[in-house]
C-alpha cells in the first residue's frame, strides 16, 4: 500500500456520480456502497489528523479532569459516595483495559495469519520442507480448539509424513484444512450480498442504506475472519475493511461501473425495470466482492489448490434465491 | 472470474469426446533399463490408482469413480502379473519381484466424473491407460536402429577392449579375420563368447551391453539371427565371407527382432517415464555414469517427441507429449538430497530433454521411489548430524544409512565422468540394497511410496 493508491480512491469516488450527457437513464452505481467505501477508504489529510490528534487529547483531558474533580467533590461532600465514585471509575478503567487488550489480541490474531499467509509463500517458493513443516504446525496451532476439524487434522497428520515435496504439502494442507473453511467463508459472503442487495433495493432512505451496507460488510468481514481463525474485535475488523477497500483500490477492483457484471446486472436490464432493483444488484454485487477480497486477506494459505471464488459465480448464486430465480439459496 | 475461452474449448471437445467418441486411450511407455526398476514402478502405480488413499498429488482423486483392471486390447500378450508382483512386494516376507523376462501388458480403465461447463451435462467419462512391461536389456536395441554392422561393430570394440570381462572375447575376435569363408562352429563361438562378456558385464554395472537380446534370448536362442558378434573390419569383405555374414544376421536382427518390438510397443505411445538408476550408477563410479547417460541418449534418440496435432491424430502418428524423467530409488536418500539427484539426472539426460523440450514436449524431472522401504532418521557421527535413512537388508539387518553427500552441481558428477575418471575426487558415496519392509496398510491405501502420486499426476492428470 504505497502512497499512490492512496491518491487515487477520493478521485474514483467523485467520478462515481456523473452522468453521461447522452443517457437518459441514470445508470446505477450502488450508492449505499459508495458511501461505504467513502466512509472506510477514506484517508485524513495531515492537518486533519492533527486537529483529530488535538481535540482527542483536549477531550480526554477534560474527561480526566472531570471524573477527577467529580471523585474529589463526592469526597469532600460526603466519604461514602466519594469512595463508592471512585470505586466505579477504578471499574471503568479495568474495563477499558479489558477492551484495548482484546482489540490488541485481535490485531495480533489478525497479524499472524498474514505472516502464516507470507511463510507459506516462501516455503513454496524456497521448496524447503522444514519451512513447509513449519506452517502446517501453525496451522495446527491455529485449529487445534476447533472440534468440527478433527477429522481433517487427523487426516492431515496421516498424510504429512508421506509428502517431500514443500508445495505439495502445503497443497494438502489448503485441501484438507482451509477448503472446508473456503465455503463456510463464501456462505457467509453470499448471505451478506443478499442483505445488502435486498436492504438497499427496498429502503427509500438516503442514509439508512448505507449505514445497513455498512454494518452489514463490517459483520461479513467478521465473520470471514473469524472463519478463518482470526477473531478481529470491533475495531480490527474496521481496520480490516479499510485494507479490503485499500486492496480494491489498489487492484482497481472498486470501479464497479464498468465492469461486465455492473452493465449486465445492473446498467441493463433490470434498471430499466426498476431503478431501485438496479442499485440493490450492483450494491450486492460490491459486497461480494468486498468479501472476497477479505476472504483473501484473512486467508491462512494462498489460494493454489482451489480456484479463486469468481466475483460472477458468487453474485449469482447469492442473488439467484433473491429474485426467484431458485427457491434454495 | 471468467470462464476463458480455451477451457471453454476444452470443455467442448472433452464433451464431444464423451458423446461421440470411443473412449480416449493413453499408452503409457516405461523405459528404463534392466534393474531401473520398471516392474516395482508399473506395481505400485496401478496399484496406488487402484486404492487412492496415499495420492494426495493426483489433483483428479476426487473425481475419479472407479478404476478397474481390464483386460489387455493385444490378444497376443500376457497379462502384467500385477497380483503376483504385489503379493511379493507386500507380502509377509516382502521382496523385490523377479527381473522381467518377457513381455507383458495390463490396461487399467478410469471412470471419471466430468468437471467443468460440460461436466455435468454428460456424466462420467472412461479412459483406458495402457502399460507394457518388458526386459530393459531389450530396450537397448533401440539404439541399434539407426547403426549399421560397421558403426556398432566399431564403437563396441573401442570401448570394451579395457574392460577386463571383455579380455577373453577380445583375444579370440583379434585372432578371427572376418575375410576368410563362414564357417558356423566359429560363429557360434564368437557369439557365445560375446554373449560371456555381456553376461558378466552387465554383471559388473555396465549399461551398453547390446545385443539385449543375447541375453534374454527367448525363444530366438540358438538362431542365426543371435549368432552374430563384432569383429574388426578386414581389408576385404568378399561375398559369404564371415564379416559379410555377420553384417547380414546384424542387419536381420534389426529388422526382425528389433523393429517389430519398437513397432509393436513404442511407436505409438504418447506419454513416456524415463526410469533411471542414478544412485546406483554414482555408487558404482564415473564410468558407470558415464556409460548410462551415454546409452540413456542413445536409447531416447529413438523416440519422437512432440505435440499431437490434428493431422497426426488423422494420420494415425504419434509422438510423446509429455516425458518424464525419473531418478528411481529415492528412498535411499534422505528427501533433502532429492533435489540434488533430481538436478544430476535433469543434468544426465539433458539432451534427450533439450530435445524433447524443443520438439514441444513436456517434460519434467523428479526423483521417486516406488516403493518405499525406508524411513528418514537423523544419526550423529562425530558430533555431527547426519540425514539418514532406516531401512531393511535382504539378510534381515535393519541399518540406518547415510549415503555420502551428493553434490549440488551437478557438474562435480557429470564432467569427472566424461572425462573418464577412475573414482570420484574427494567424494564417497556408499550405497546398501534395501528390501522393501513390512507395511500394515489402511482400507483405502496403496503401497508406500515417494512422488508417486506427482508422477501419475504428470503422465495422465491432465486427461483425467
Amino acid at each position: 500500500m504505497s502512497e499512490e493508491p492512496r491518491l487515487k480512491g477520493p478521485a474514483l469516488i467523485e467520478v462515481g456520480g456523473e452522468v453521461a450527457p447522452e443517457s437518459f437513464i441514470e445508470a446505477p452505481e450502488g450508492r449505499a456502497m459508495a458511501g461505504v467505501r467513502a466512509l472506510a477508504s477514506r484517508r485524513a489529510s495531515g492537518f486533519a489528523r492533527f486537529a483529530g490528534w488535538v481535540f482527542g487529547s483536549l477531550f480526554s483531558l477534560v474527561l480526566t479532569v472531570a471524573a477527577w474533580n467529580f471523585v474529589t467533590g463526592l469526597f469532600a461532600a460526603n466519604p461514602w459516595l466519594g469512595g463508592l465514585a471512585s470505586v466505579l471509575l477504578v471499574l471503568a478503567v479495568g474495563v477499558v483495559l479489558v477492551l484495548v487488550v482484546g482489540e490488541l489480541l485481535a490485531f495480533s490474531r489478525l497479524a499472524r495469519l498474514d505472516s502464516i499467509r507470507v511463510q507459506a509463500l516462501h516455503a513454496a517458493e524456497v521448496g524447503d520442507l522444514a519451512k513447509a513443516r513449519a506452517v502446517l504446525g501453525r496451522l495446527e496451532a491455529l485449529y487445534h480448539k476447533r472440534e468440527p476439524m478433527a477429522w481433517a487434522r487427523a487426516r492431515l497428520a496421516e498424510r504429512q509424513g508421506e509428502v517431500l515435496d514443500a508445495d505439495a504439502l502445503l497443497r494438502l494442507a489448503e485441501v484438507e484444512l482451509i477448503l472446508p473453511l473456503d465455503d463456510l467463508a463464501r456462505a457467509e459472503v453470499e448471505a451478506a450480498a443478499r442483505q445488502v442487495a435486498t436492504v438497499t433495493a427496498l429502503i427509500p432512505l438516503a442514509l439508512a442504506d448505507v449505514a445497513t451496507a455498512l454494518v452489514s460488510n463490517l459483520r461479513m468481514i467478521r465473520r470471514v475472519a473469524e472463519i478463518y481463525g482470526g477473531r478481529a474485535g470491533s475495531l480490527g475488523s474496521w481496520r480490516l475493511l479499510r485494507r479490503v477497500f485499500l486492496s480494491l483500490v489498489a487492484t482497481g477492483a472498486v470501479a464497479l461501473t464498468d465492469d461486465l457484471l455492473g452493465s449486465f446486472a445492473g446498467g441493463g436490464i433490470l434498471s430499466r425495470l426498476s431503478r431501485r432493483f438496479g442499485e440493490g444488484v450492483v450494491n450486492g454485487a460490491l459486497t461480494a466482492r468486498v468479501g472476497l477480497a477479505a476472504m483473501e486477506i484473512c486467508r491462512p494459505l494462498p489460494f493454489v489448490a482451489a480456484e479463486r471464488p469468481g466475483v460472477s459465480a458468487t453474485v449469482s448464486r447469492a442473488l439467484a434465491g433473491l429474485f426467484g430465480a431458485r427457491d434454495q439459496a | 472470474m471468467t470462464v476463458g475461452v480455451s477451457d471453454l474449448a476444452e470443455d467442448l471437445w472433452r464433451g464431444l469426446e464423451a458423446l461421440a467418441l470411443p473412449a480416449p486411450v493413453i499408452r503409457l511407455g516405461v523405459t528404463g533399463l534392466s534393474r531401473a526398476g520398471k516392474t516395482v514402478f508399473i506395481t505400485n502405480l496401478v496399484a496406488n490408482l487402484l486404492e487412492r488413499g496415499r495420492m494426495p498429488q493426483l489433483t483428479a482423486r476426487d473425481r475419479i469413480e472407479a478404476v478397474y483392471l481390464q483386460p489387455q486390447p493385444d490378444m497376443t500378450l500376457p497379462r502384467f502379473a500385477l497380483e503376483d508382483h504385489l503379493a511379493a512386494m507386500t507380502g509377509d516376507d516382502p521382496r523385490w519381484p523377479q527381473s522381467t523376462r518377457a513381455v507383458s501388458e495390463l490396461r487399467l480403465s478410469f471412470r471419471v466424473r466430468g468437471r467443468g461447463f460440460l461436466g455435468g451435462m454428460t456424466g462420467p467419462r472412461v479412459l483406458h491407460v495402457d502399460i507394457v512391461d518388458y526386459p530393459g536389456e531389450w530396450l537397448l536395441d533401440l539404439s541399434l536402429l539407426d547403426k549399421s554392422y560397421e558403426d556398432w561393430s566399431e564403437g563396441v570394440l573401442a570401448r570394451i577392449t579395457r574392460r577386463a570381462e571383455a579380455a577373453a572375447f577380445m583375444a579370440l575376435a583379434r585372432a578371427e579375420d572376418g575375410s576368410l569363408a563362414l564357417e558356423e562352429p566359429k560363429a557360434i563361438d564368437l557369439a557365445a563368447s560375446f554373449t560371456r562378456y555381456l553376461v558378466a558385464a552387465r554383471a559388473a554395472g555396465w549399461s551398453d551391453c547390446t545385443p539385449g537380446r543375447f541375453l534374454l534370448p527367448g525363444d530366438l536362442a540358438g538362431s542365426p539371427v543371435l549368432t552374430f558378434a563384432p569383429l574388426p573390419k578386414p581389408a576385404s569383405t568378399g561375398r559369404g565371407s564371415l564379416y559379410a555374414e555377420m553384417q547380414v544376421r546384424f542387419e536381420a536382427y534389426k529388422a526382425q527382432v528389433v523393429r517389430p518390438f519398437f513397432r509393436d510397443h513404442f511407436a505409438r505411445i504418447d506419454r513416456q517415464v524415463v526410469l533411471v538408476d542414478v544412485l546406483g550408477a554414482i555408487h558404482q563410479g564415473p564410468r558407470a555414469v558415464e556409460d548410462l547417460r551415454r546409452t540413456m541418449a542413445e536409447v531416447l534418440a529413438a523416440f519422437r517427441p512432440g505435440q499431437n496435432g490434428w493431422l497426426d491424430w488423422m494420420l494415425g502418428g504419434k509422438r510423446v507429449e509429455r516425458i518424464l524423467f525419473a531418478a528411481t530409488k529415492a528412498d535411499h536418500l534422505h528427501h533433502r538430497q532429492h533435489a540434488a539427484l533430481t538436478a544430476i539426472t535433469e543434468a544426465l539426460l539433458r539432451d534427450a530433454k533439450a530435445r524433447a523440450d524443443f520438439a514441444g514436449a513436456e517434460t519434467m524431472a523428479l526423483s521417486l521411489a516406488s516403493l518405499r522401504c525406508t524411513v528418514e532418521e537423523e544419526i550423529s557421527r562425530g558430533g555431527e548430524t547426519l540425514d539418514a535413512v532406516r531401512g531393511r537388508l535382504a539378510d534381515g539387518r535393519v541399518v540406518a544409512m547415510y549415503p555420502g553427500e551428493l553434490p549440488g552441481d551437478p557438474a562435480r558428477i557429470l564432467a569427472p565422468a566424461r572425462e573418464g575418471a577412475e573414482k570420484w575426487l574427494n567424494a564417497d558415496f556408499a550405497l546398501m540394497a534395501f528390501s522393501p519392509s513390512r507395511v500394515a496398510r489402511k482400507p483405502g491405501e496403496g503401497p508406500p511410496h515417494i512422488r508417486l502420486d506427482r508422477a501419475a499426476e504428470f503422465l495422465v492428470g491432465d486427461r483425467l
